[in-house]
């Protein structure tokens, strides 16, 4: 599964970006499957915006994102939903746990939202072992620590079969053992599905072998 | 997808507006209840007045004439039929078959001598197929003496309980005056006549005159009766249901008048109709007010959960998950109101069936056709009208 950029440029930032050099805005690029990209970004440059272009759930800009050669506009919002249970899985910058939930409540979501569930439910303990989260399971999302809510939605992310995963600045309110923790987590789910990610974030890092880089 | 649903229910909170959900669900079970009473209700009666439990003879026959009013009294031909009058009345659904019943055009005058009595009188016939009594004494040949007639009920009853008291004359049973009285029966013009002796050969109840057989008629008639043929004042119809309310309205429409007895059923059953269509009515307003009340909380519940089915749906629910889990909220009670409705009129319909049996009316113990059918079209109304606003509203966000 390809995506293809095609001139994208956001409605909102259009003069700013049109003056500045940028390897993503206003050109050609294709992400190949597999891949482990990273996009380098200062704050206010549209990284959010770009992962919510790329996971179509913005759709402010000219030019286009294609999904396996098909322009995002012509999905059907059955289709959607279908790509978003097997092909794409995300992690918000804003996380967006229900709040009315559990933390294994947020996640177990994810993994039963598919009639056949992509991991059995004790991987949830397992993977909330190796993000040291297994004590906030049974809490009410809204009483997690930001940080805490951050390794949840990972995990939430990495509950379903996926060919790309969007992160979002995903270890932003994370240590740095936290944070390596959870990228090793998240190297071992991409590499056991052959699935590629692409992940936004303000600095340099070396906690993925990185396939591509881009300077937004 | 069980547990999916499970995390739903605490996500997409269908409690709010609970008790509105609940008072539309009796509007909707108390809108069923009349809807389908009115249906059965309506069967029932149909299966009064036609089932073959119930009517004593199937097929009824009725004499029908012109109103004589002031304007057409003495215009003869005004209340005779004419050809197309005839043929409009042929033509009606209401009507299996017809004949005309033809009458005199000579001058008849009979005479009892046992009795004392001599009168003038009158003569109608009518195909056989027409007359209710059946005796073999009914033919009559040319050169034949003896004239079977058939003389209505009423006379009889006239002569022993008002003439013959009166008069102080024997009162007579109808065996004595079919074996023994012989009508003295003179026909004639004004040129010549002839005598018969009559022989009473029954009574009837169909009609009220004096039948001579139909061959006797077309003879005398020709014989001694004018050069034109008259037209027929009165036809007799067969008709399988006389309280049909179209046959009703065409007599009235036509300023024709029959048996009005026969037709009382009719006025029963126009209050019944109108009584069934003015309960169905109410019924159906009712229910457009629940199935209005359903929508309504229906996009309650999907705009009070506006930020958490985006959020599904960005997550990657799909809309026809969601639409699932909504109607799976709802319909369920849909069904058990549908369910026990049915069962309630189910319950009606044989205590009512106990009841008129007691009084020889016989209806079926088990709901009709039309209940049973009404029931499934309300219930798939109710789904179709909510699954339609399940699926507009989701799919607004």
């Amino acid at each position: 599964m390809e995506i293809a950029l095609n001139q994208l440029v956001p409605i909102p930032l259009r003069d700013k970006i049109l003056q500045q050099q940028s390897d993503v805005w206003n050109s050609n690029i294709t992400f190949r499957p597999g891949r482990f990209i990273k996009i380098k970004a200062p704050s206010g440059t549209g990284k959010t915006t770009l992962i919510h272009y790329l996971y179509n759930i913005r759709y402010d800009y000219t030019g286009s994102v294609s999904f396996n050669g098909k322009p995002w506009p012509q999905y059907s919002s059955e289709e959607l939903a279908e790509l978003r249970q097997q092909k794409i899985s995300v992690v918000f910058q804003d996380l967006r746990l229900f709040d009315q939930l559990t933390a294994r409540e947020n996640i177990e979501l994810k993994r039963v939202m598919l009639p056949k569930p992509y991991h059995p439910a004790e991987k949830i303990q397992e993977m909330a072992e190796q993000l040291r989260v297994t004590h906030v399971l049974q809490q009410s999302a809204r009483t997690l620590s930001y940080g805490e809510r951050q390794r949840i939605a990972i995990i939430r992310a990495l509950m379903q079969p996926f060919e790309w995963l969007m992160m979002d600045e995903p270890f932003s309110h994370l240590d740095d053992a936290n944070a390596s923790r959870a990228a090793e987590l998240i190297a071992a789910e991409c590499t056991a599905r052959n699935a590629g990610f692409i992940l936004t974030d303000l600095d340099d890092d070396q906690r993925f072998n990185y396939h591509d880089h881009y300077h937004l | 997808m069980q547990q999916f649903f499970a995390l739903l229910k605490k996500i997409i909170r269908t409690g709010i507006g609970r008790v509105r959900f609940l008072m539309a669900g009796i509007g909707l079970g108390v809108a069923m209840l009349l809807i389908l009473i009115a249906a059965q209700v309506n069967t029932n009666f149909n299966e009064l007045l036609h089932g073959s439990a119930n009517a004593s003879e199937t097929i009824d026959y009725l004499v029908i004439n012109k109103k004589i009013t002031n304007e057409t009294s003495g215009n003869e031909s005004a209340n005779a039929f004419s050809d197309s009058e005839i043929q409009e009345l042929s033509k009606q659904p209401f009507i299996d078959s017809f004949s005309y019943i033809t009458s005199n055009q000579f001058k008849v005058m009979a005479e009892i001598p046992a009795f004392g009595i001599q009168s003038m009188l009158f003569f109608e016939s009518m195909p056989n197929d027409y007359v209710d009594v059946k005796t073999e004494n009914w033919n009559w040949k040319e050169g034949q003496g003896e004239l079977p007639i058939i003389v209505p009920n009423s006379f009889l009853d006239l002569y022993n309980f008002v003439f013959a008291i009166g008069q102080g004359s024997p009162q007579v049973s109808q065996e004595t005056i079919m074996a023994a009285a012989a009508i003295k029966i003179t026909i004639y013009n004004d040129i010549t006549g002839e005598s018969f002796t009559g022989k009473i050969a029954g009574f009837s109840d169909r009609i009220t005159t004096i039948l001579v057989p139909q061959s006797f008629m077309n003879w005398a008639n020709k014989k001694y009766g004018g050069q034109a043929t008259k037209k027929p004042s009165r036809v007799i119809v067969k008709t399988k249901d006389p309280s049909n309310p179209q046959l009703v309205q065409f007599l009235k429409e036509h300023k024709y008048s029959t048996n009005e007895e026969k037709l009382r059923f009719s006025r029963y059953r126009g209050i019944v109709d109108i009584i069934t269509s003015a309960v169905s009515f109410f019924g159906l307003i009712l229910l457009l007010f629940a199935l209005l009340v359903f929508s309504m909380f229906i996009q309650l519940v999907v705009e009070s959960c506006k930020y958490e089915i985006q959020l599904l749906i960005t997550l990657g629910a799909a809309p026809r998950q969601l639409q699932r889990y909504l109607m799976k909220q709802f319909v369920p009670m849909y069904f058990i109101i549908g369910g026990a409705c049915f069962l309630l009129v189910s319950a009606l319909q044989w205590w009512a069936s106990v009841q008129l049996a007691k009084q020889q009316m016989f209806v079926s113990p088990y709901p009709g056709v039309m209940t049973v059918v009404s029931t499934v079209l309300i219930l798939l109304l109710v789904y179709i009208v909510n699954a339609w606003n399940v699926r507009k509203y989701i799919n607004q966000h």
